[in-house]
């Protein structure tokens, strides 16, 4: 089996079986959502993504967050950096990890816009979720990234490492916003949106996989 | 085959270990003594990979160098941490399974239940390592780590919480190990009487 699967099929398996990561995510998504729908009576703001984006973001990076820490706190990192895969290979099967964890993730949130805010995108409701499934591949990347440079870190430097996190992800995240932006409005902005996605995940991806290779 | 010339580690200003010189031949079991925070840890861990030596005149497993082939030497050392990590949500069975794929090495099921009837955890292999005593843990640290036939072996204290049985187990499986040629360091605080030389560690030198 390609070691890539292995990872993700160990961090599917961890996660169902503890539930810690997913369950507590999704409520705090619920939350999120919830207060949102019923504190903002703005019908402009209703119709925005860049509330369900929030959410995905705040309880997609504590997911991550949670499963990069609890690995580093156990010590089983050291299993997969003492194996005989590569670095990028490391690099993108934990990413792959955290991307399945975070597809099962979104798909709830979604779930959940959907219900509270009267799916906004209509007819495009799957297209709109294919963005937020493409989304997720740069959230994933960027938080394999910065929990890869956060391990061997202490303290304040640690945390440095974290907080680079949004910075990084503002392009990927503002790139989302006007895909999904555009299937609510019908602008005709959604292709080069995409495109910009496309391209912001990819670049992230191979820099990461890279970064990764050549930090050893 | 281990060896080490004018090895150097530190964390910070701290020198831990200071211009190590050191040779393991191939079939050779290796004791490594030293009070507590001697570098007896960091010396293992620099070794295998898991920690970066800061400098060295050469650092070869097999003649491999540590740093420059990193990949040939993990594929030919097993490391036993003091303090083995698992993931106790899998079994003991799926801990074994995941590290043998994750070295692309697809063994049969019966295959993995043999190398868990080795070290006497057969019969809790469906168990999940999560409910595993300490020294139960310690012996599927020890299966994991002899599990891809490695050429070196590194043990950090190897009988840490381990009843008179598992000891026996482990010491049985190092002298086949030393007769087949494997090359073995371990850290002990106490004596190891089939140990055919120690070191000793003292401030991060060799005496």
């Amino acid at each position: 089996m390609n070691p890539l699967l292995v990872i993700l099929r160990k961090e599917l398996r961890v996660e169902f079986r503890s539930l810690q990561g997913i369950v507590s995510s999704a409520m705090l998504a619920f939350m999120i959502l919830m207060s949102l729908r019923f504190s903002i009576v703005d019908s402009f703001l209703m119709q925005n993504s860049g509330l369900l984006w929030s959410s995905i973001l705040i309880t997609g990076l504590g997911l991550i967050t949670h499963i990069s820490t609890r690995e580093v706190e156990r010590g089983t990192i050291e299993i997969m950096k003492l194996s005989q895969i590569s670095r990028y290979q490391l690099f993108l099967g934990r990413m792959l990890g955290y991307l399945g964890l975070l597809w099962i993730l979104s798909t709830i949130v979604m779930i959940i816009h959907y219900i509270l805010f009267e799916n906004p995108f209509t007819d495009d409701f799957l297209l709109a979720y294919l963005v937020v499934l493409v989304g997720c591949i740069g959230i994933a990347a960027v938080g394999t990234l910065a929990a890869n440079s956060a391990t061997p870190m202490y303290g304040g430097w640690m945390l440095t490492s974290l907080f680079s996190i949004p910075i990084l992800l503002f392009t990927v995240i503002e790139a989302a916003i006007r895909c999904t932006d555009s299937l609510i409005t019908g602008s005709s902005d959604f292709g080069l949106a995409f495109m910009l996605l496309v391209l912001y995940n990819a670049v992230f991806v191979t820099g990461g996989a890279w970064l990764s290779e050549i930090s050893e | 085959m281990i060896k080490l010339r004018s090895f150097f580690k530190s964390f910070g200003s701290k020198r831990v270990l200071r211009s190590l010189d050191m040779s393991i031949d191939s079939g050779e079991i290796v004791v490594l003594k030293g009070k507590n925070g001697s570098g007896k840890t960091t010396l293992l861990r620099a070794i295998s990979t898991l920690d970066r030596a800061d400098d060295y005149d050469s650092a070869e497993i097999d003649g491999y160098d540590i740093l420059s082939y990193p990949e040939e030497v993990r594929s030919r050392i097993g490391y036993l941490s003091h303090n083995p990590p698992y993931y106790p949500e899998l079994t003991g069975f799926e801990n074994l399974q995941f590290w043998l794929r994750l070295n692309s090495l697809d063994f049969p099921d019966s295959k993995i239940n043999e190398l868990l009837a080795k070290v006497g955890l057969v019969m809790f292999s469906d168990d999940l390592a999560g409910n595993y005593s300490r020294g139960m843990i310690q012996r599927l640290g020890f299966a994991i780590s002899i599990s891809h036939s490695p050429t070196t072996l590194l043990l950090d204290e190897p009988f840490t919480g381990l009843d008179d049985e598992g000891s026996e187990i482990i010491k049985e499986h190092l002298m086949k190990m030393k007769e087949a040629g494997c090359s073995i360091l371990l850290s002990s605080h106490d004596p190891v009487k089939f140990s055919d030389r120690t070191l000793t560690l003292d401030e991060g030198a060799l005496s």
